[in-house]
């Protein structure tokens, strides 16, 4: 029991010295999961369902910012307003990847699906077999190596929060992350489109009947998503380069943000992602990295014991 | 993932001879994430049997069947049942990765394939005598006890972070650094980070992030690193994120410029140092470093493991020779482990000679490697 207590002391003085640290890293994590996540809730809360290929839009949005940063830059590293350039550049063009990339996979593999009422099981293979082709062809198309993403600054800590250092590139998600979130969320809540996307997930049928474009509503609900992952893709790959596999875990660690927020709901896909960020950020205090994961689904597992519909619960067609 | 290349180098008089058919194998990673390890080795051995198929006297003609593992444990015993099904197929170069070979040897050994790793060090692989492995580079056993001297004794660095990839390959390695670096009188901190999803692993990239906020709270003056490049080179990313400033080492496995490639930023790669196991001359040199460019387009210096594949195949060859070459694909494979056990083969990376467990008879010395990403090269520091 002594022996007990003094590892839980350590690991309590570890979390208590790395706090400030972990939790700067944890919240920048966060917020791509969170944007990610939108994209899941915002399909599943038009269609019912969960689009499995949405990790390959997340990748699409990386290399697109991925290959255009390496036109626009080559080798040097811009500074001040240069440097706000690139970046809006590299947002503006995985955005618009991601987006043209989703609203394509909405076309090819669901509407056909849905015209003809297939079951939901065939939606899942189509966006699983979506999913496969989408990162074998980035495979063979764009080398399987991990590649470098071309920095737009020097990263270095711009200020401290209680001795953490907060890195250039922290601000860089959270702003752009925040920024992109914020007018999503008014978009829905406030815009005539929104209102569509509002009420084809409240009910389909009778959204029709009130004169909404069902189909043009769902290919934008599917673009927005696709906006924020194709951006989120650009981010994480300011960090961590380029690779055809890079969407499977960020997409997966989304998919359980957005349950943990609760499925459907904007608000909670972004809360989701900021608890899942921090919280797997800061349990590396208390155990290996080779656990991260496993302290990540543990959470999940655990709120959704205590609410099973999430944190914020499902909001569908609610203006979020 | 079975990629069978056409006969390389036959001209159509040994064609018409009727000379018998062989066909050598190469197992390693010719796709995903660590794939620039496996093309290496790949074009080495392609070279070889060019060679051996332009010598007019050679007694058969030689083809090259590539079997495509990615590195990974869980694909290679589906190559090997592959391979061994290949009734042409007389010796496997390979498999490259320690993890992989680990999972496909029990199946090439019930087949009686030799196999000749030109790559796969982890020091557990070599048992028994007389068995159907072999590799032409040293053990982790040898390779970890000189990183870890170099960081402790050479660097005399005091406090370490021992870190590996949760792999056969970078655990074994990294323990063998822990141990020994204990044993020189250092503190060492010992930490796994899995494989990530972007290495072909299923762990979170953002793994890094936190594990460099942690290691820099304990500001070890030096940390070695026991995996592959491409999980590197996203620790190096989180650990400049963060303000590491202590030196770096990583082993054989991270030994390529794609480290500098796939590093963000490729600066953060600057001044790690790397080993290889290889021992003495670990490089192509001369006409066949021309040979190798030109048919590669890898520069040979910098293209790890090239050297040692191009010895094992040419090794596999000279058995193939010597043998009274048996009409039964089952009993050649035989004659051929006899064979590789029995010679001594003087290659372009030094004397070959096998131990009962497959191991080099010969004590190797560990060369050690600093990279700099402004040349995008990887400069040689000395050795062991």
């Amino acid at each position: 029991m002594g022996a007990f207590a003094h590892f839980l002391a350590g690991h309590f003085d570890t979390l208590r010295l790395e706090f400030w640290s972990l939790l700067v890293g944890g919240v920048a994590n966060g917020f791509i999961y969170g944007m990610v996540a939108v994209g899941y809730t915002l399909v599943y809360g038009v269609l019912r369902l969960i689009n499995f290929a949405h990790s390959e839009i997340f990748m699409t949005g990386g290399f697109a910012s991925y290959f255009v940063l390496r036109a626009v830059m080559g080798t040097s590293v811009p500074s001040g307003w240069a440097t706000f350039g690139v970046i809006l550049v590299g947002i503006v063009v995985g955005g618009t990847a991601g987006a043209l990339a989703a609203t394509l996979l909405e076309r090819v593999a669901y509407r056909t699906l849905r015209r003809r009422n297939a079951p939901k099981l065939a939606y899942l293979i189509s966006a699983i077999g979506a999913s496969y082709f989408l990162f074998n062809l980035a495979g063979k198309e764009f080398g399987r190596y991990n590649e470098s993403m071309p920095q737009p600054y020097i990263n270095h800590p711009v200020f401290t929060i209680f001795g953490a250092p907060v890195q250039l590139y922290y601000l860089v998600i959270v702003a752009a992350g925040a920024v992109m979130w914020l007018v999503l969320d008014r978009f829905v809540a406030a815009t005539k489109l929104g209102r569509g996307i509002r009420a084809v997930a409240q009910d389909a049928e009778t959204a029709s009947l009130m004169g909404v474009n069902i189909d043009r509503t769902i290919a934008i609900t599917f673009a927005l998503g696709g906006a924020l992952g194709g951006v989120g893709g650009f981010l994480f790959g300011l960090g961590s380069g380029v690779v055809y596999t890079m969407g499977f875990v960020p997409a997966l660690k989304a998919f359980t943000a957005a349950v943990l927020g609760g499925i459907g709901n904007l608000r909670g896909a972004m809360i989701g992602g900021l608890i899942l960020g921090v919280v797997e950020s800061l349990s590396i205090a208390f155990v290996q990295a080779a656990y991260f994961d496993v302290v990540a689904f543990a959470i999940l597992v655990l709120v959704l014991l205590v609410r099973p519909t999430g944190i914020l619960g499902e909001r569908l067609g609610r203006s979020a | 993932m079975l990629m069978a290349l056409p006969a390389v180098g036959l001209t159509s008089a040994a064609n018409a001879a009727g000379k018998p058919t062989y066909t050598i194998g190469y197992e390693g990673p010719l796709s995903g994430g660590y794939q620039q390890l496996g093309l290496n080795m790949v074009f080495a051995v392609q070279l070889a049997i060019q060679q051996a198929n332009r010598n007019s006297k050679l007694p058969f003609k030689l083809k090259l069947a590539t079997f495509d593992d990615q590195g990974s444990s869980t694909l290679a015993p589906a190559q090997a049942q592959a391979a061994i099904q290949n009734h042409s197929l007389v010796a496997m170069i390979g498999p490259a990765f320690s993890g992989a070979t680990e999972a496909a040897e029990p199946y090439y050994s019930a087949a009686h394939m030799a196999t000749v790793s030109p790559s796969a060090t982890a020091a557990a692989l070599a048992k028994g005598t007389m068995n159907n492995f072999m590799r032409v580079v040293a053990g982790d056993d040898v390779q970890g006890a000189a990183d870890a001297n170099f960081l402790v004794k050479t660097h005399g660095l005091k406090s370490l972070v021992v870190i590996n990839n949760g792999s056969f390959y970078g655990a074994g390695l990294a323990s063998v650094v822990a141990k020994q670096a204990k044993k020189d009188g250092a503190s060492v901190t010992t930490y796994t980070y899995p494989t990530t999803g972007s290495c072909g692993g299923t762990a979170s990239v953002s793994e890094y992030t936190s594990a460099a906020t942690q290691i820099v709270a304990s500001n070890p003056a030096g940390l070695f690193y026991g995996g592959y490049y491409c999980g590197l080179g996203l620790l190096l990313g989180a650990l400049s994120s963060a303000g590491y400033k202590g030196t770096i080492m990583s082993d054989d496995g991270s030994w390529t410029t794609q480290l500098i490639a796939g590093t963000t930023p490729a600066s953060a790669a600057n001044g790690v140092y790397v080993s290889e196991a290889g021992g003495g001359n670990a490089n192509l040199t001369g006409k066949l470093a021309a040979e190798y460019k030109a048919l590669s387009h890898f520069t040979a210096n910098g293209a790890t493991y090239a050297a040692q594949a191009y010895d094992a195949t040419n090794m596999v060859i000279q058995a193939l020779r010597d043998v009274k070459r048996s009409p039964k694909v089952t009993v050649l494979r035989k004659q051929l482990i006899v064979q590789l056990h029995r010679m001594t083969f003087k290659g372009v990376t030094g004397v070959i000679k096998f131990q009962g467990n497959g191991d080099l008879s010969r004590s190797s010395f560990v060369d050690f490697g600093k990279v700099d990403a402004s040349t995008n090269t990887i400069a040689s520091v000395g050795h062991s």
